[in-house]
């Protein structure tokens, strides 16, 4: 789709991931750094979701389509929810999630580029 | 391990008016927030999953996507059973997860031994190898965790009761 973009995602989900292990090990709370690489991560995602909606008519199957956008507008979800989850947990089991959502929008990001290299 | 502060006003939590709230066990906190984000994901991506399925070729292989649906639902009911964390709530997740549990070792069984009833990946079929086994093993973390907070819960009841002796 937009290769310098996905890689650009893949990287800075690796540096979330990073960061929420490390402040995991540290047992430290989310801070601004965090929530800062956390909107970068988000802003990316929506010049994805504008970039990805105009190109999606190169798929020709339907329903791949219908994955492929759906993939686009789920991605969005994933940081702003676990942001407010860690936000709200005052343990350390707070930056396992940011783990967990960093991971998820590696493999949602991956899937995208899947899906339209098979397909467009 | 820094010790959660909570200072919470008595006024923040409306159902708090057994006074071990602040300390009591929940299925929601914890690592609890965990099960609840990666619950909330399965349901996001079975409900994704399935209403498109379901919409774009649901002639291909009706029960599969049919039983898509449902774990959609019951991922949906035990996620939040398990944020809510009050008694009914967790009665529920429990009821839930097991219902999990015993549909991702059915449909697997069947998926396994009669593939062509199962064309396409779903959330159960194949011991939920699609999504990396995480359907087969969340739901024994889940009934784990269920167990230890309910035992957790009933000591420090415990332990409120000597106390006030």
């Amino acid at each position: 789709m937009l290769q310098p973009l996905t890689v650009v995602l893949l990287v800075a989900s690796g540096v979330l991931a990073l960061m929420a292990a490390h402040h995991l090990l540290r047992g430290r709370l989310v801070d601004d750094p965090v929530i800062i690489v956390g909107a970068a991560i988000e802003l990316a995602l929506l010049v994805q979701l504008v970039v990805g909606l105009t190109k999606a008519s190169a798929i020709g199957d339907g329903a791949e389509r219908a994955t492929f956008i759906a993939y686009l507008f789920t991605v969005l979800l994933v940081i702003p929810a676990t942001i407010v989850i860690a936000v709200k947990e005052k343990t350390q089991w707070a930056m396992g999630v940011v783990l967990g959502g960093a991971f998820v929008v590696a493999i949602l990001v991956a899937r995208l580029q899947q899906v339209w290299s098979l397909n467009a | 391990m820094p010790e959660p502060q909570r200072q919470s006003p008595p006024d923040s939590q409306p159902e708090s008016h057994d006074e071990s709230q602040h300390e009591s066990p929940h299925t929601g906190h914890g690592f609890g927030r965990l099960l609840v984000a990666v619950y909330g994901l399965l349901a996001l991506a079975a409900t994704g999953r399935s209403i498109l399925q379901i919409t774009e070729y649901f002639d291909r292989a009706p029960v599969p996507y049919i039983l898509s649906a449902v774990a959609a639902v019951i991922y949906l009911v035990a996620t939040i059973g398990l944020a809510r964390g009050d008694r009914a709530s967790v009665r529920l997740a429990t009821i839930a997860l097991s219902v999990e549990l015993v549909g991702v070792l059915v449909v697997g069984t069947v998926s396994a031994l009669r593939p062509q009833a199962f064309p396409d990946k779903t959330v159960w079929s194949h011991f939920g190898q699609g999504y990396g086994f995480v359907p087969l093993l969340l739901p024994l973390v889940g009934l784990w965790w269920i167990r230890r907070t309910a035992r957790a819960s009933a000591a420090s009841a415990a332990e409120v009761a000597q106390s006030a002796d």
